[in-house]
């Protein structure tokens, strides 16, 4: 019987592996996408490191600083690393620069190049240096070299050690032979460059024609092989003059031009970034065995080279539509990062050891099941280029806010975007008609649900021409607009950066004969397809091109926008359907004879920036005005690119896996400073089932960027039209969405001032407990302390969730009490959503449905008070008009909530800086304000002292100085109930928002 | 509210909270909202001045002080002051201010209420009279809005009874939850089905489509809703609406519902909205107007489409009478031609075919060119089969072709030339291909294309054989006797042996030859009569099925779609122009030129609930139960179902069609007018939806 149950369910296994195997599930078609070994400069890196690994106690990097070229002075540190080749020496300037923030950062380049003193082939026409613009785009700030820095004596020979960072803290031991970094945090250290010798600058040189190659063309596989193996003096020419991949050629003018560095965490077990990858927060090591069982590991590294990847697979290092290289590593008490600099095409490995750290093998010992979560491993990673310069940036934390607000100043704070743009969007490819947006809109009303924008995909253009309408389906854009501002509700529009190749389209005559489009590798116009069929496309890295993409957006110009159109940029990554890997060919030029292959993953980036500044003043009015906040979506980005808008995780599917992955995409978004990030809700191709829609609105109402988009093939699936039950859950979570606006706000506008990710992994939040350094599926709001775990599995009913402190958490919706640390079980029937309130915390919330976010904007706010174990909360409010720059002189509410137990009472306290609000419109705006009050007060866990108390007593800050001028409000108070906690709610203590009071429980 | 309701009650509840000075200093501060009340919501109210005149000190006093203390006036801005007029009013003394701005100051200082038509007294300015600054604090927020009637503000008359009491209100739903009256209305919600703010939108989260704590639900449990449909707009000079309350002070003036702008009554961001019923109320009449005038064409046309549809249905019941009679006479006729034909028949048999075959001898030369032929039809046969197994392999490679590209194609490019090509092979590849290849119908081919020798059939053995006549012929020639009789003998004799014949094959003695060798003209003329009687017979019987069928077919209240059957009607829209036919079918055709596009095919009329708003002009469907036309089976969707088309129909004057959705894929709903379904489901006047909120 045993026996027979075993082979049973042998069987039953069987068969559901035979099952899932016949599944038609659509997947990613990877013959289009490179891997590393189809890529030459990917290849031959690889194999370098493999070869100094093989090698390791032998093997010596060939780099090495020469000590006599050191200059230091002013917190920039001089010098030249040479590479010897045989008899060659290559000569590469190198930079070490110490900012005030802490940052150091170490550029490499090629002295023959800076020069350009080398020759090009095929009379290409490219630039001979190589990039060094990506710092043009990218960076913004935080680069004022620190005075502090300073060489320390008594080194070791051999050596340069430069202290630096937050009172000396820091310090970069710069090795000279073999060239390497170690940067140490209080004498710890942290991270190491070159330590296993993998760094590579593959110099310019001549092609020479070698006979023996010639001769060898019926090469064998062997001969093949042991040439590959001959790389230690990278000679493995084959892909170092042309590469051929799904029938396109790269004519490579410049030959082969890679850097690569190994960079090392030592006791670093996690890292974290490298975005966008659908795969976990968590980066998985990249040296797998691809035929291994042990699934946890790719075999290949990570890559980023922004593409338009049709279908993309799930837990995969496949590129996808944006990169940001930036990466943290973490183990128990410290974070730190690094940020690689380059905008081609960069492969990143990872691989994890076991260290040999002190105290994490004695950790080890006494738990050896928590071996890999204990800071017991190290992590080194590989990073591979194509071209540019090797400039990397280092930040040694040690808490993860300091790394990601470092490198927010360095690449600059996402954007604070409109109040309507952190609403609902309605999306789909397509509303057909203007008559049908109208009927959206309208349907929305009825059913009383909340939106705020509705989206207009490519059919409203007349034949893909952008800045033109349908005269058929869209005869009346500007009156459709109009319904729409009737509710404040805004309309987006999608522009491509392709602008179609056809006659009597006056954008295509002025792109051609302005010269403004990026052209082919003989400098001609670039000619390639994409929806409107040929196509060409702007070079916004040309400055007269990004002026004139700003003009086409006037008002004037854009016949049928209005004030109420914002702006959507798809397919720029771009996307080209018939170039290789649907891009564009690597040998194409941009403004200032730069390769395609130098900027492709600026490219997104530069348009978007282009739209950004087009949407900034679109009249004379508005530019008077002092312009109006952009809004922008993209799908491809680059670091920087969250200062121009929002990006969405691009082409999804509606099927159970996408939503459970957008969570990681996004929270990987979020620490790699770009938080304002959301997934297609519902998901974009095929049609999701009710339960699932119903589950994708309730996560997407703690996405960042809450938008419902579906392809052009599926089903309506308005949430109107899903029906009950499905279509009331749907319309709660919006409203829940709604309702919590103001605590969102709060979190962007935290983001946009310290860089802090609007949902924050556990990591983030604690960064002391190993245990949750792996977790990605639950994360926290901003600082309001709400934690959600979406549901994300089909048919379940309930979320474990993990609390990483000893802190006490409630039920959002019906205040049942759990007690961390530890992993609790929560209900959740579809029509819940697992979210809990962390003990501590204040969070602001405005109840009153309405029909959109802008009609919201004088209604009462509620505060919730969450009382934690310490008896204490804490939370702050920022509030402003939520559309133009006005704040920036002044013009916005910001308040600190604080509720002390020793004391009994809650204190609003202002936090804008004194004298921060002077200027008309500052007060204006407060003014416009004052009758915005406090309706009610919410306290979750209330003291039993309470019990029995009706009347709490009110002062405002007026009458701080009258003494004894109080009044009295009432308050309910409720006991616990089983599980439950208590709670009291004040009625309407009528004090306003905007203004000093204190309430007095006591 | 009159001279007798307020004060009463008012100081009632004045002294039983204590000192005057007290509440309204607690009334100010702790519901700032109530200031915010404009003097136009405040009509009506009165009292005796020297109420007036006792409190205004106190209240004029105390709240410029508190207005500073607290904020709610920036100090220095406001510098009212306020001094009795002669007769008991007070005056507004301050220079250089439009009368809107001091009307705003006083809403601040006091938000008085004011007599409308209160007689000018040819003052600076024309005087508004202030009455009880008291009661302005109760009736401001509670009965502000109130008009003729003591209805707090945004109730509506049905609920005007629950609002009566003067010193608590208790929840409507709730009875239990028992308030002062001065919370009704003062922007804070009290009661667990919102009845304590029928003029705010303090309650409207109170809903089912609202996420809610145990802060809501402490009275209520789970099940939240609201007592009220919403916020009572009066539109005076209009209809009366409910407003949902969400949309209550939200900065809107939502006109469409509430044409007097008192949803809006506390201005948030400075909005105004002025009452436009007066005109709105015009317009809606003149439309309104225009509308019943439609509305009673279209009944007249509906009733002439009735006495059509009755004349139709008259027609068939007519022709089904006739036909009955003509059924009848072709039975009858048949029967008879039966008869006629067994004769015939029976005469027939006994004939002896004389010569069955005129021409002997030529069997040779018949045989000669039988085999050449068929020589050629196996020659052709085998050429055919190798172009069709030739065909047949080229066609599964392009279907191989067709359905690896259909597999790996990318329709996110959205290229139409590829999905045109998709579709179309996918319709290709759904529509019955016709019967698969067949191994016995191959087996058939192989055996028929063999050689003659090779299936048994042997030429030669014909080739050389003289003609010669069959048994029976021979048997006949044997007995042609009566060639040898005289002429009379030989008539009388050969009726004899005929019935002899007869009555032998009749007998089964001897075999029927006749039959089988081909009827005379005679027996083939009346099979031919007997079968076009039987034809006409069928026919007959065929359509009075059909037009019985068509009696008991659905035709919709009053068989009234008889009339309009196979009748269309269409209309442009967007790239396309639709087509509706009733009782017949929907089509789509692109402007750009290409076929149509069937939509589906009708099926059923069934009657659906609608609720959609009807524009002024009344051309939409309103809200109710409406008679729908169900189409189904059009033309198979690419990736996606056969199309369908559910048609609703509304009245109206003329036949037309008001929109066109694509509700799901390929599933479509149109809105038709027709004067058909005028009054037929009650549907006289189209009303406006209410505006009951959330439930």
């Amino acid at each position: 019987m045993q026996r027979l149950s075993i082979s049973w369910t042998a069987f039953l296994l069987l068969c559901l592996t035979l099952c899932s195997l016949l599944t038609p599930a659509v997947s990613v078609k990877h013959e289009n996408f490179k891997t590393c070994s189809q890529s030459g400069f990917c290849k031959r890196n690889r194999a370098y490191a493999d070869t100094a690994a093989a090698q390791a106690s032998t093997w010596t990097s060939p780099y090495a600083l020469q000590s006599n070229s050191i200059k230091f002075s002013q917190g920039l540190l001089t010098g030249v690393v040479t590479k010897q080749v045989g008899d060659e020496t290559i000569r590469l300037p190198l930079t070490v620069s110490f900012y005030e923030n802490g940052v150091a950062r170490v550029t490499i380049d090629e002295e023959q190049r800076q020069k350009k003193d080398i020759e090009l082939r095929h009379g290409s026409k490219a630039r001979k240096e190589r990039y060094n613009e990506a710092e043009k785009w990218a960076i913004v700030g935080g680069t004022t070299l620190s005075s502090g820095a300073a060489t320390k004596n008594g080194e070791k020979k051999g050596e340069t050690r430069v202290v630096y960072g937050p009172a000396g803290a820091f310090e970069a031991v710069i090795k000279h032979e073999p060239f390497g970094v170690e940067f140490l945090r209080e004498g710890v250290v942290e991270v190491v460059f070159n330590g296993k010798g993998m760094m590579n600058v593959e110099h310019w040189r001549a092609k020479v024609d070698k006979p023996v190659v010639e001769k060898k063309e019926g090469e064998t596989e062997e001969e093949q092989k042991a040439r590959e193996s001959a790389v230690v003096e990278g000679e493995d020419e084959g892909t170092w003059w042309e590469e051929s991949f799904g029938g396109n050629t790269d004519s490579k003018p410049r030959g082969p031009e890679s850097i690569a560095l190994d960079i090392s965490f030592p006791g670093y077990s996690h890292v974290y970034g490298l975005a966008e990858h659908a795969g976990p927060l968590s980066l998985r090591e990249t040296r797998g065995d691809s035929n291994s069982e042990d699934k946890t590991k790719y075999s290949e590294p990570y890559r980023m080279y922004n593409s338009d990847v049709f279908e993309y697979e799930m837990d995969s290092p496949m590129t996808l539509y944006g990169s940001i290289p930036f990466l943290q590593a973490k183990k128990r008490d410290s974070t730190v990062g690094v940020f690689w600099l380059n905008a081609a095409e960069t492969w990143v490995d990872i691989t994890k050891t076991k260290s040999f750290v002190k105290q994490a093998v004695d950790k080890v010992l006494q738990n050896p099941v928590s071996l890999g979560v204990t800071g017991s491993m190290t992590t080194d990673t590989h990073w591979i280029s194509e071209s540019g310069l090797l400039d990397v940036f280092v930040m040694l934390g040690p808490t993860p806010q300091d790394v990601i607000s470092t490198y927010s100043e360095l690449t600059g704070y996402t954007q604070l975007p409109q109040m309507f743009s952190i609403a609902y969007h309605q999306c789909r490819w397509n509303y057909v008609t203007d008559e049908d947006v109208r009927d959206v809109d309208r349907k929305f009303d009825k059913f009383k649900i909340p939106y705020d924008v509705i989206w207009l995909d490519i059919e409203y253009t007349e034949g893909k021409k952008y800045f033109t309408w349908d005269p058929m389906t869209f005869p009346d854009p500007l009156g459709m607009q109009e319904q729409l501002d009737e509710h404040e509700r805004k309309l987006v529009a999608i522009i491509d950066p392709h602008i179609k190749n056809e006659g009597n389209y006056p954008i295509v005559e002025e792109l051609k004969s302005k010269d403004l489009a990026v052209h082919n590798k003989d400098d001609n116009i670039y000619e390639g397809w994409c929806w409107p069929g040929s196509s060409y496309w702007i070079d916004c890295f040309n400055p007269k091109a990004r002026d004139w993409w700003v003009g086409l957006f006037k008002y004037d110009r854009f016949k049928g926008s209005a004030k109420n159109t914002w702006l959507w940029n798809d397919m720029n990554e771009p996307s080209v359907f018939n170039g290789p890997e649907t891009t564009m060919p690597k040998d194409n030029l941009y403004a200032g004879g730069w390769e395609h292959r130098d900027v492709h993953n600026l490219n997104g980036l530069t348009l978007i920036n282009a739209t950004y500044d087009a949407l900034l003043s679109r009249d004379k009015e508005e530019a008077s005005a002092g312009g109006v906040r952009p809004f922008v979506l993209t799908r491809s980005f680059f670091a920087g690119s969250q200062r121009m808008g929002a990006m969405w995780t691009g082409d999804n599917q509606a099927s159970w896996p996408h939503l459970e992955a957008s969570v990681p995409m996004i929270l990987s978004m979020g620490i790699s400073g770009f938080p304002f990030a959301g997934a297609d809700v519902g998901g974009f191709f095929g049609n999701p089932s009710k339960e699932l829609l119903t589950r994708w609105y309730q996560a997407g109402a703690f996405y960042p960027f809450f938008r419902g988009h579906a392809h052009i093939d599926t089903r309506r699936r308005e949430p109107y039209l899903a029906g009950e039950p499905y279509t009331g859950i749907i319309t709660q979570a919006l409203r829940l969405r709604y309702s919590l606006l103001p605590s969102w706000y709060t979190a962007f506008h935290e983001a946009h001032t310290t860089g802090a990710p609007i949902v924050r992994p556990n990591y983030y939040v604690h960064p002391s407990d190993d245990k949750g350094f792996g977790m990605d599926d639950q994360f926290y709001v901003g600082s309001t302390g709400l934690l959600v775990k979406p549901v994300v599995k089909e048919g379940q009913e309930g979320q474990d969730i993990y609390l990483a402190d000893k802190e006490k958490y409630f039920d959002y919706f019906d205040f049942w009490t759990y007690e961390g640390p530890g992993t609790v079980s929560v209900a959740a029937p579809l029509e819940t959503i697992p979210v809990l309130m962390q003990g501590g915390n204040v969070f602001a919330r405005r109840e009153r449905p309405r029909r959109s976010s802008g009609l919201m904007r004088w209604d009462p706010y509620t505060l919730v008070v969450v009382i934690g174990n310490s008896g204490d909360a804490e939370g702050t409010l920022y509030v402003d008009d939520g559309e133009g720059f006005d704040y920036q002189q002044g013009a916005y509410i910001h308040r600190k909530f604080s509720f002390k137990s020793s004391t009994g009472t809650l204190m609003s306290e202002d936090l804008a800086p004194e004298g921060s609000a002077t200027s008309k419109k500052a007060k204006d705006y407060l003014r416009s304000m004052e009758k915005v009050r406090v309706e009610k007060i919410v306290i979750v866990n209330a003291p039993e002292a309470w019990k029995g108390k009706t009347e709490v007593e009110v002062g405002t800050e007026y009458l701080a100085s009258k003494s004894g001028l109080t009044r009295k409000v009432g308050m309910e108070w409720h006991g616990r109930e089983e599980g439950k906690a208590a709670w009291a709610v004040v009625r309407d203590p009528a004090v306003a928002i905007g203004k000093g009071w204190k309430i007095d429980f006591a | 509210m009159n001279i007798a309701s307020c004060p009463a009650s008012t100081k009632e509840i004045l002294l039983a909270r204590g000192s005057s000075a007290e509440w309204l200093r607690q009334r100010t501060l702790a519901t700032p909202d109530a200031n915010r009340t404009s003097p136009a919501d405040q009509k009506h109210v009165g009292v005796p001045s020297l109420d007036i005149t006792r409190h205004y000190a106190s209240f004029a006093s105390q709240t410029k002080a508190y207005d500073e203390l607290y904020g709610w006036v920036p100090s220095g801005r406001v510098s009212h002051d306020a001094v009795l007029g002669t007769d008991g009013r007070i005056l507004l003394r301050s220079s250089g201010l439009s009368l809107k701005r001091k009307l705003c100051m006083w809403k601040r200082l006091a938000a008085t209420t004011w007599l409308d038509d209160f007689p000018s007294s040819n003052a600076t300015f024309k005087m508004k009279r202030v009455v009880s600054l008291l009661c302005f604090n109760y009736a401001a927020s509670v009965y502000a809005a109130g008009g003729e009637g003591s209805r707090p503000r945004g109730v509506g008359p049905e609920f005007a009874k629950f609002y009566k009491d003067a010193v608590t209100f208790s929840c409507i739903t709730n009875l239990s939850v028992n308030i002062p009256v001065g919370r009704v209305n003062d922007d804070y919600c009290d009661c667990p089905d919102g009845s304590d703010e029928p003029g705010t939108s303090a309650c409207a989260h109170l809903s089912p489509l609202s996420p809610h704590t145990p802060v809501d639900q402490s009275h209520t449990g789970h099940n939240i809703s609201l007592a009220l449909p919403g916020f009572y707009c009066k539109n005076k000079g209009h209809t009366p609406t409910y407003v949902p309350f969400t949309s209550v002070n939200d900065g809107i003036c939502d006109y469409e519902l509430c044409c007097d702008g008192s949803e809006e009554w506390d201005h948030v961001g400075g909005v105004k909205c002025e009452d436009i019923c007066q005109q709105i109320g015009k317009e809606f009449r003149k439309l309104d107007e225009a509308r019943q005038k439609s509305l009673g064409d279209a009944g007249r046309k509906r009733k002439e489409l009735v006495a059509e549809a009755g004349r139709l249905r008259k027609e068939v019941e007519d022709r089904l009478m006739t036909l009955g009679t003509e059924i009848e006479g072709s039975e009858l006729k048949v029967k008879q031609l039966e008869g006629e034909l067994a004769e015939v028949e029976r005469r027939e048999k006994g004939k002896v075919v004389r010569s069955a075959v005129q021409k002997v001898g030529k069997m040779g030369a018949l045989v000669g060119l039988a085999k050449q032929r068929t020589q050629e039809l196996r020659e052709t046969l085998e050429r055919v089969r190798q172009e069709r197994d030739s065909s047949r392999s080229r066609l599964e490679e392009l279907e191989s072709v067709l359905s690896t590209f259909k597999e790996e194609y990318n329709p996110n490019f959205n290229d139409e030339g590829v999905k045109r090509a998709v579709r179309a092979w996918e319709d290709y590849a759904a529509r019955d291909k016709g019967p698969e290849p067949d191994a016995a119908h191959d087996r058939d081919l192989n055996a028929i294309t063999q050689s003659d020798k090779e299936n048994g059939i042997d030429w030669d053995e014909y080739e050389g054989e003289e003609d010669s006549d069959t048994d029976v012929c021979k048997s006949y020639s044997l007995y042609a006797f009566e060639n040898y009789l005289p002429a009379s003998l030989r008539g009388w004799v050969d009726q004899k042996l005929r019935d002899l014949r007869v009555t032998l094959i009749d007998s089964g003695i001897l075999a029927d030859t006749g039959s089988s060798s081909g009827e005379s003209k005679a027996v083939a003329d009346a099979q031919q009569r007997l079968n076009s009687a039987r034809n006409d017979l069928d026919n007959s019987r065929k359509s009075l099925t059909e037009h019985k069928e068509g009696l008991d077919k659905d035709f919709g209240p009053d068989d009234i779609f008889r009339a309009l059957k196979g009748q269309c009607i269409s209309t442009d829209s967007g790239e396309y122009t639709y087509e509706f036919c009733f009782m017949d079918k929907t089509t789509q055709k692109p402007k750009k030129g290409g076929g149509h596009t069937n939509m589906g095919n009708f099926v059923r009329i069934e009657r659906i609930m609608v609720d959609e708003d009807l524009p002024p002009n009344g051309k939409g469907l309103g809200t109710g139960e409406r008679i729908a036309m169900k189409h189904e089976n059009g033309q198979h969707c690419w990736n996606g179902p056969n199309r369908a088309t559910t048609v609703i129909l509304g009245c109206a004057e003329e036949g037309e069609i008001w929109k066109i959705m694509e509700e799901e894929k390929c599933v479509y709903r149109m809105e038709v007018g027709t004067p058909a379904v005028c009054e037929a489901l009650g549907q006289a006047v189209p009303k406006k939806a209410d505006g009951r909120d959330e439930l």
